[in-house]
């Protein structure tokens, strides 16, 4: 008989792993309490970024996934909006430049194709670019993707595979039967598996509870601003450099509590995704202003033309926070039969292929291709405070 | 009936509404994820209780959100003004 496969959260991650599980002729159950893309990953930017990454496993791990992202139009037969148009980083003073050198290095040791540009080179890749700015980083390895497009995408192409999917359908616990998950009690009734996996994201930790299981896994609020459709007016993805260099210094997170930067990408359609903000404040989804006015102003800083553009709506996202920002990706311990991979805060849309894909070989072959130990949950447990 | 205008910011017909419902959508928001209907520049002020009507003929009640989460701006603002 096949492996049956009870797939919990439908986002990007959930639908990727339901995907690639689907490719290695398992039975597949996709779960969700709402629908496809109904969370974080409906409420997230589109940049497919590599540079913006700490060289080391999540580093290597985007990287690879990137690949994986080059031929999905085609593998899924769905126009996703990928673009591999690039994407730089503003730097605005010597300070900046001289932090954001030394990422460069690194990450070039690491194999990345990444540079640092003049700012007269990188008003000519974005000649809306503010004439202030000193210089840019650049990386053609850099992208970009309609992540809802993604998620369905997935979820479509798992489907013809004869997965099945119970939309509206909330998971409210983990069957668990001498130490080993068999199945789940949802609001539609029990299904059994003869494993689980857990892509439900910030929404994790109450399942785990369920085992007596604690993972660090928080929300972590961001708010993007969404201006009408316009002409092409930034041609890659945009990243401000003040908040890659507070990051790349450890500087307190008391310096700025709202995590306020500047990332930019356009939509196909037009419209401008700017953000944003990292702020832990539970799941409270309300907008203030203040932050709205702080990103506005440092967009229009980098490219003045937005002045007289038109927001015309926020949105709030939950990204799903982690303490050393590696995602949690593999089996649980001290349980059988349960995987997880959740905790990508704000690499799920870039890390979801790659993410997929280790799953699905951890799941049916028990190994794999890349070391999931720097992802692996118990790295939590000794420093744990219960 | 398939070609009946039902988004007019973005251009979104009936046909396509109807297929997104077939496809699993039960909200509005699933909808609007599926189609762009009411991403437009309106925000769905004029589509969404549309959208909401056909649901509900189409699928009955559901236990989610009847319209989109109201979120700022409440109309449209140039980034300059905020």
């Amino acid at each position: 008989m096949k492996q049956k496969v009870i797939v919990i959260g439908a986002g990007i991650i959930g639908t990727s792993v339901a995907y690639y599980l689907s490719k290695k002729d398992v039975n597949v159950v996709l779960i969700d309490a709402k629908d496809i893309a109904a969370g974080t990953s409906g409420a997230c930017d589109k940049a497919i970024m590599l540079q913006s990454k700490k060289s080391g496993p999540t580093l290597a791990m985007a990287m690879k996934s990137a690949e994986l992202y080059k031929n999905l139009e085609e593998e899924l037969g769905e126009d996703l909006e990928y673009e591999n148009g690039g994407g730089m980083i503003l730097i605005n003073n010597e300070e900046e430049l001289k932090v954001l050198y030394e990422h460069v290095q690194k990450q070039r040791e690491a194999g990345l194709k990444v540079t640092i540009i003049t700012g007269d080179e990188a008003r000519k890749i974005n000649p809306n670019l503010s004439p202030k700015i000193l210089a840019a980083t650049w990386c053609e390895q850099d992208a970009e993707v309609n992540p809802l497009k993604t998620a369905f995408a997935y979820a479509k192409a798992a489907s013809k595979a004869n997965m099945t999917m119970h939309l509206n359908c909330k998971v409210t616990n983990l069957i668990e039967v001498n130490g080993r998950v068999i199945g789940v009690n949802t609001t539609q009734g029990e299904i059994y598996g003869d494993c689980v996996v857990l892509c439900c994201g910030v929404w994790v930790t109450s399942l785990l509870s369920s085992l007596h299981l604690e993972v660090p896994i928080m929300p972590r609020k961001g708010v993007i601003l969404v201006t009408e459709k316009l002409p092409k007016i930034i041609n890659c993805n945009i990243l401000g450099g003040s908040y890659i260099v507070s990051k790349l210094q450890k500087e307190p997170p008391e310096k700025n509590p709202l995590g306020i930067g500047l990332s930019m990408g356009q939509t196909k359609s037009g419209n401008l995704l700017i953000g944003g903000s990292r702020e832990f404040a539970g799941f409270d989804s309300s907008v203030n202003s203040f932050i709205l006015t702080e990103i506005a102003k440092k967009a229009i800083a980098a490219f003045p033309c937005l002045q007289h553009v038109n927001l015309i709506r926020s949105f709030v996202g939950f990204r799903p926070f982690t303490p050393d920002n590696l995602p949690v990706i593999g089996e649980v311990p001290t349980v059988s039969g349960l995987y997880i991979a959740a905790g990508h805060e704000g690499d799920g849309v870039a890390l979801a292929p790659i993410t997929g894909q280790m799953i699905a070989e951890i799941v049916t072959d028990q190994t794999t291709e890349m070391d999931l130990t720097p992802f692996h949950m118990s790295r939590f447990f000794e420093s744990f405070t219960y | 009936m398939d070609d009946l205008l039902i988004c007019r910011c973005e251009g979104v017909c009936m046909g396509l509404i109807l297929k997104a419902i077939d496809e699993g959508s039960t909200s509005v928001q699933g909808v609007k994820k599926r189609t762009r209907a009411g991403m437009g520049y309106c925000q769905g002020r004029t589509c969404q209780p549309i959208l909401r009507d056909i649901l509900q003929k189409s699928i009955g009640q559901n236990e989610i959100e009847q319209t989109q989460k109201a979120q700022a701006p409440v109309r449209p603002i140039p980034l300059g003004k905020l």
